[in-house]
């Protein structure tokens, strides 16, 4: 009969005990990962920066007339 | 006439037994209770109904060939089963005994024996053995709710952790209360009965129902019933303590809005859950694997067909088996027990003390971070039962100040609390099993 209550409170003991070695080694391997992936593969920053020096650079020469040339073209072609 | 007499002899009124008379009035208010009172409709509905199938008096749906054979056989049956399994006795109890003891070949000769007189396995007893015996069910439903999981709450708030690991304190808390009443002679539980009631305190069906199906199959059917009554009470169960273990000023602290996530974090996290599973605990590896799979599925966008089969189609035929099988351990002989009255005490108890380690480990949490950043009402979402418990903190947290919307703040605790049960439950199989 003690056995078995030394054995429940052995098994309480390493039992929480194991959980919480568990997730708290889960909390700083979550910490890594998150630090790692906005460090080399960062999405939300730089994906609207991406687009913008593009299409600036595609405006920057001052190019309105083509721009404005080739949406005629693009709407004529559409329209046939 | 004989006819007549025969008819009368095989049929139901005359041979139930008020066990099972009692056991079907169970199944009926199981039915009840999911029926018009709406607790866990999805599971009860297929548990209650299989318990009224598996005690059909008769019927031998929830029984083995050699059950059935020593159950309707007659003498003879008896003679050759006593034969098969090498003993001298043919008295039904002492050949159920021996058979329920024999080794693989002995119980193989047994079935033999059974079959060629003409006795099958019960219908249930084969939903039994394919889908909890076999372990399938629960870690395919375990897969369907990582497709359904959204780690995201989590992984802006990963010090949530700590209330899901908090929250499992009512497992072993438990534990040591059925080894308790085994101690004072009230009860009579296994190390490995203790183990599989505690693990009703993690809220959470299937991982109670694959515990249970290693370390204690005898008691599975109530385990699974008081986990999932117990699931559909946690409205009731967890306001009072949450307001007894907070003050007003606690419950009105609003937390900062959470983070973006990137797509690239949410499909890293179950790799490094696995990752770590496999290095530390590879007795979690199969509901962790599970979970961790179906969240990938989810998260990495490619595979939207197999998750969305995941977390519909596929969880909805596992429930379906996985309740007529649970069901099919409601027998009287089973059920009937002062152990089931233990067992559904006990298992309310491991609820609140979860609950409470999870209020108070948050309230802990606040004090080193201010005072005033995080809400102790999350902290009883630890205990699993996604996404009733988070609701449950979000309506609380209502109350006390209508402006402090807790839902997403809660479900980081809330998933939280399926990993570390998940995790609980390894360990429990790693030293008991």
């Amino acid at each position: 009969m003690d056995n078995l209550m030394s054995e429940g409170l052995s098994l309480m003991v390493f039992g929480m005990g194991f959980v919480f070695v568990f997730l708290t080694l889960l909390v700083f391997a979550t910490g890594f990962m998150s630090k790692l992936v906005t460090k080399f593969a960062p999405e939300a920053k730089p994906q609207p920066a991406k687009p913008q020096p593009a299409v600036a650079a595609a405006a920057s020469p001052g190019n309105d007339e083509l721009v404005a040339v080739m949406t005629a073209a693009v709407h004529q072609f559409r329209k046939h | 006439m004989d006819k007549l007499l025969d008819l009368w002899l095989a049929s139901g009124i005359y041979n139930v037994t008020p066990g099972q008379v009692f056991m079907i009035l169970i199944g009926l208010l199981l039915l009840f209770l999911a029926i018009r009172k709406n607790f866990e409709p999805l599971l009860l509905v297929p548990i209650g109904f299989g318990g009224i199938m598996a005690n059909i008096p008769e019927a031998g749906l929830a029984m083995s060939a050699v059950e059935n054979a020593i159950h309707l056989g007659g003498p003879e049956m008896l003679q050759t089963l006593s034969a098969a399994l090498n003993i001298n006795s043919a008295d039904p109890a002492v050949v159920t005994h021996a058979y329920h003891a024999a080794d693989a070949a002995t119980h193989t000769a047994a079935v033999y024996a059974a079959n060629d007189h003409g006795f099958n396995n019960g219908m249930l007893y084969n939903f039994y053995t394919v889908a909890i015996a076999s372990g399938a069910a629960p870690l395919l439903i375990f897969m369907g709710v990582g497709a359904m999981t959204d780690f995201g709450p989590l992984l802006a708030n990963p010090k949530t952790l700590f209330l899901g690991a908090a929250a499992q304190f009512g497992i072993f808390a438990t534990v040591i209360g059925a080894v308790s009443l085994t101690t004072l002679g009230i009860m009579d539980f296994t190390i490995q009965d203790a183990a599989a009631i505690g693990i009703i305190g993690g809220a959470d069906g299937p991982t109670a129902i694959y515990v249970a199906s290693l370390l204690a199959p005898d008691l599975l059917g109530a385990i699974a019933v008081a986990a999932y009554s117990y699931m559909a009470l946690v409205p009731m169960i967890q306001p009072p303590i949450m307001r007894a273990l907070t003050t007003e000023a606690e419950r009105k602290i609003a937390m900062v809005q959470l983070r973006h996530i990137s797509k690239a974090e949410k499909i890293m996290f179950p790799i490094v859950l696995l990752i770590l599973v496999a290095l530390l605990l590879p007795d979690a590896a199969p509901l962790l694997g599970m979970f961790c799979f179906g969240n990938l599925m989810r998260e990495c966008g490619v595979v939207d067909r197999l998750s969305d089969t995941a977390q519909n189609a596929l969880i909805n035929i596992v429930t379906i088996f996985l309740g007529l099988s649970v069901g099919s351990k409601l027998s009287a002989d089973k059920f009937l027990d002062l152990q089931t009255l233990g067992i559904l005490l006990l298992g309310v108890i491991a609820f609140g003390i979860g609950t409470a380690c999870g209020v108070l480990m948050a309230k802990v949490m606040n004090k080193m971070a201010g005072g005033n950043s995080i809400n102790p009402l999350i902290g009883s979402a630890g205990v699993s039962a996604v996404p009733m418990a988070a609701r449950v903190s979000n309506k609380l947290g209502l109350e006390a100040n209508s402006q402090n919307f807790l839902l997403m703040h809660a479900m980081g605790p809330n998933v939280a609390g399926v990993i570390g049960s998940a995790v609980a439950a390894g360990v429990m199989i790693k030293f008991v099993g």
